[in-house]
């Protein structure tokens, strides 16, 4: 039955023709495994194919949904961790494959005629593939996503005459907003694929034109062995390798659930990924009016000399002893991007030209050490709850981002400090007595260094992220907006409780919101799945002071019951659960509307962060995956695996002995017949 | 094709290469399955998944009026796929004694609009096609198909929860959306 099909067809278009050319071909000096590479790229290829149109069924490239459809896919849906894991780890395997790819090619000397087209199909894959690596990366639209494409698009822009409007052509305006992520996504999904099969179609029939080169050394290249089946087994074999090691690193190794899209941000600095450090440590060495040349003229010239070398280099010589050139050439180009990636990896993130922008008046690089310790006093001390700097903090007090031309003297801002009431007895700011000399200084050091040096007009970028170049108002709106503020409630802030207003004034929540009766609803951070890792830092500048090192509270609170501000490690039983949402949501009332402990006359109270916008969602949902961590609860954890990561690696390669015991076995049983039989 | 790729004369050849092209069946095979099953179960899982009831807290029952309806609104977390929302829900509870009360679904059973209670007449009233319904939610006229849909509560430590809940619209079974 099956032969009468395949002949019907055959009598209607020539497949059998068809996949006989595809896959009889000699190679000479027979099959090896380092010609395995090209057909390990194109099983990545099609493994990214697979993954990355499954996650379409769930992903959604909105900037409101996109972190969140991303995050509901990795962890709710059955094996979604493994479907997005191998999409992201795919990803790094095609890179470092293509780049041995290239070298393998370029020592066996593959790219000489008549071998020119396959050679520039390569390249164009290449570049393909480098469009597709960059435009995936803020389709999860997280913190390294967004400011990988934020500073992308940024080196677009600084190249000379055109730059900017290519750059705006990418984002589909001045800033990385929702136009930006329509035109990734689709860049990503539909244009760079369709622009890729056809390259890949060229590449692949120019190939099978000529076939494989096979060996320099003529004595080598006497046996010839066949495509079919003697390198379609090697090349089955390294795929199987291939997907064991990226199945163990999706399991072992997952990308790191990083925090949302905060274009406010301005605590984050990007650093690239892997794959760009080298172009990241490159551009140090060339500031000001020379980074055009490194953001584009190394890429640049990388490229020209790939599309040229067929051309350049046109002796038949194929052996790499006798092409010294070439040779040299090619192992300056890997040494330069290995050695700048590897410094680049080692290196911490400086505010580099275009890439990062100039740091802000009062940020902390550009302060004096003394000043610098006061910024970090004036987070952890919690001032930053109710006084905002460089549109970052609360708006209870006056806003302190040009505390230096206020004309307030240092003895001034210490009394103030010190004892508020000493200069207005109605303020409510809690006095800070405790303070020793050198604190108090540092945090004056600070207040004094808060908008003394506006940043000249020679150091700012072309194009500065939106964080750095505008406080406020913001560059993006926010894209959580806060939870319903409660009505007519002065933030309570580190403000010692005021007697004078009724409890539920201050909270402001009726019986109209379920749970605590004493606090509002949830917000939106409390269903996002935050950032462990950018959650600390945040705590070591929001709630250290009061919580205490790692939550583990002791703290005191004179005038509560207890007498301390409770710990958060662990944390009171009525806020803990098993369950990430419900932990989360629990605390999220608490941080978005604060609290104010019970006792007769608590000193401190919580403060309130969501809905004075004191903290923005993103940063709240941060925090919460911490605070969770602390409790040994796992914000992201799977709630759905399907099967646990750990057991279904264990099934792969147990699946994949038993296969390899088989074949063994058959092997064996065959050989033995053919003794036999002779 | 394989008459023409192997070499018949050569029997140890012709062994291994048979050996190759079941070796790449099976190899092939096992990377297929070890795909194809997470991929399933990636595109089916969600669909069948069954719904964990969610309880939503609502009043304190001896807050409640005793035999007469009220109108209590509470916050209920809704979540579908990756929306998670907070969302402010109305439904009528009737108190019936200090143990058992009655939620109604605010959502008249005809074509879903909001009813009101008219306190004068005692009556359910739904303005869009004037059904009537009695404080036990029975159908007392109008086009309504059925009574007032309950929704499941229960009391604990004398407050009242309620699980929210839809029901298909203009059917006289109560068949949950």
């Amino acid at each position: 039955m099956p032969d009468r099909i395949l002949r019907w067809i055959d009598e209607r278009i020539p497949l059998t023709d068809m996949v006989r050319r595809a896959l009889d071909e000699e190679i000479p000096g027979g099959s090896r495994y380092a010609y395995a590479l090209g057909s390990a790229i194109l099983f990545v290829f099609v493994l990214q194919m697979i993954t990355g149109v499954a996650q379409l069924f769930y992903y959604v490239p909105t900037v409101d949904h996109a972190y969140d459809s991303v995050n509901f896919l990795r962890t709710e849906v059955p094996f979604g961790w493994l479907i997005h894991n191998l999409h992201y780890w795919g990803a790094n395997a095609m890179i470092v494959l293509v780049g041995l790819h290239i070298a393998r090619v370029f020592i066996y000397g593959a790219y000489k005629a008549p071998r020119e087209l396959t050679w520039l199909a390569g390249v164009a894959l290449l570049l393909v593939t480098a469009g597709l690596v960059f435009t995936g990366a803020p389709l999860p639209w997280d913190e390294p996503g967004y400011w990988a494409a934020e500073v992308g698009t940024s080196i677009a822009g600084t190249v000379p005459l055109v730059g900017n409007a290519v750059k705006q052509l990418l984002r589909g305006g001045d800033v990385m907003g929702p136009l930006a992520l329509s035109r990734m996504f689709v860049l990503h999904v539909a244009i760079l694929p369709a622009i890729l099969l056809g390259f890949l179609a060229i590449h692949l029939a120019a190939f099978r034109a000529f076939g494989s080169v096979g060996p320099w050394d003529e004595s080598k290249r006497k046996n010839t062995g066949e495509f079919w089946p003697d390198q379609a087994f090697k090349d089955s074999v390294v795929t199987v390798f291939l997907l064991l090691l990226l199945v163990s690193l999706c399991v072992y190794a997952p990308p790191p659930i990083a925090g949302p899209a905060d274009p406010l941000d301005t605590s984050y600095v990007p650093k690239p990924e892997w794959n760009f450090l080298f172009l990241y440590e490159a551009l140090k060495f060339l500031p000001g009016r020379l980074e055009p040349l490194g953001t584009m003229g190394i890429p640049l010239l990388g490229v020209l000399a790939l599309v040229l070398l067929p051309f350049l280099d046109r002796s038949p010589e194929r052996n790499p002893l006798r092409r010294r050139f070439a040779m040299a050439g090619g192992a300056a180009w890997v040494g330069f991007v290995l050695s700048f990636t590897v410094i680049g990896y080692l290196s911490h993130p400086v505010g580099v030209g275009g890439t990062t922008g100039p740091p802000p008046s009062g940020s902390p690089s550009s302060l004096s050490p003394s000043a610098r310790e006061g910024s970090r006093l004036f987070g952890s001390l919690g001032c930053v709850g109710c006084h905002s700097v460089n549109g970052k903090g609360g708006a209870v007090g006056p806003d302190l981002s040009d505390e230096s031309r206020r004309g307030h003297s240092r003895a001034w801002l210490a009394a103030q400090i010190a004892n508020p009431k000493s200069h207005n007895p109605n303020s409510i700011m809690p006095p800070y007595p405790t303070l020793g000399d050198t604190q108090m200084n540092q945090v004056v050091d600070y207040l004094m260094s808060l908008g003394a040096t506006a940043p000249s007009a020679g150091e700012v970028s072309a194009n500065p992220p939106p964080s750095a170049a505008t406080p406020a108002p913001p560059a993006h709106p926010a894209r959580r907006a806060a939870p319903p503020s409660v009505p007519a409630a002065p933030p309570a802030g580190l403000a010692p409780t005021n007697p004078s207003l009724p409890p539920a004034a201050v909270h402001g929540v009726g019986p109209l919101f379920s749970g605590s009766p004493d606090q509002g609803p949830p917000g939106p951070a409390a269903s996002v799945i935050g950032s462990v890792e950018r959650g600390a830092i945040l705590f070591r500048l929001y709630c250290v002071s009061c919580h205490g090192s790692d939550g583990k509270g002791g703290v005191p609170n004179p005038g509560a019951v207890g007498g301390a501000i409770p710990p958060l490690n662990p944390i009171q039983r009525k806020y803990f659960s098993a369950d990430p949402n419900e932990f989360a949501a629990n605390i999220d009332r608490v941080l978005q509307h604060g609290a104010i402990p019970k006792g007769p006359l608590p000193e401190k109270s919580m403060l309130t962060f969501g809905t004075t916008h004191s903290l923005s969602q993103e940063e709240i949902a941060n925090l919460e995956a911490y605070i969770l961590s602390l409790n040994g609860v796992e914000r992201a954890r799977l709630r759905h695996a399907g099967i646990p990561p750990e057991t279904w690696l264990l099934i792969v390669i147990a699946a994949f002995t038993l296969a390899a015991g088989g074949l063994l076995v058959i092997r064996a049983l065959r050989l033995r017949k053919s003794a036999g039989t002779r | 094709m394989d008459e023409k790729m192997s070499h018949p004369d050569d029997s140890a050849e012709a062994t291994r290469r048979d050996f190759f092209r079941i070796a790449i069946g099976v190899l092939g095979t096992v990377v297929g399955l070890v795909l194809a099953i997470p991929l399933v179960g990636f595109l089916v899982g969600p669909a069948f998944r069954k719904k964990i009831p969610r309880w939503a807290r609502v009043a304190k029952v001896e807050s409640l009026p005793l035999g007469q309806p009220a109108v209590l609104s509470f916050t209920d977390q809704s979540s579908e796929g990756y929306l998670r929302e907070t969302v402010v829900r109305n439904v009528w509870a009737v108190r019936r004694s200090a143990t058992e009360v009655t939620v109604f679904s605010p959502i008249c059973t005809h074509l879903g609009c909001r009813y009101d209670w008219e306190p004068n007449s005692g009556r359910f009233l739904c303005p869009c096609h004037g059904s009537l319904f009695g404080l036990d939610g029975k159908v007392l006229a109008g086009p309504a198909p059925r009574p007032l849909d309950t929704l499941p509560v229960k009391i604990e430590n004398g407050e009242l929860f309620v699980e929210w809940e839809r029901f298909e619209l203009g059917i006289s079974r109560k068949i949950p959306v």
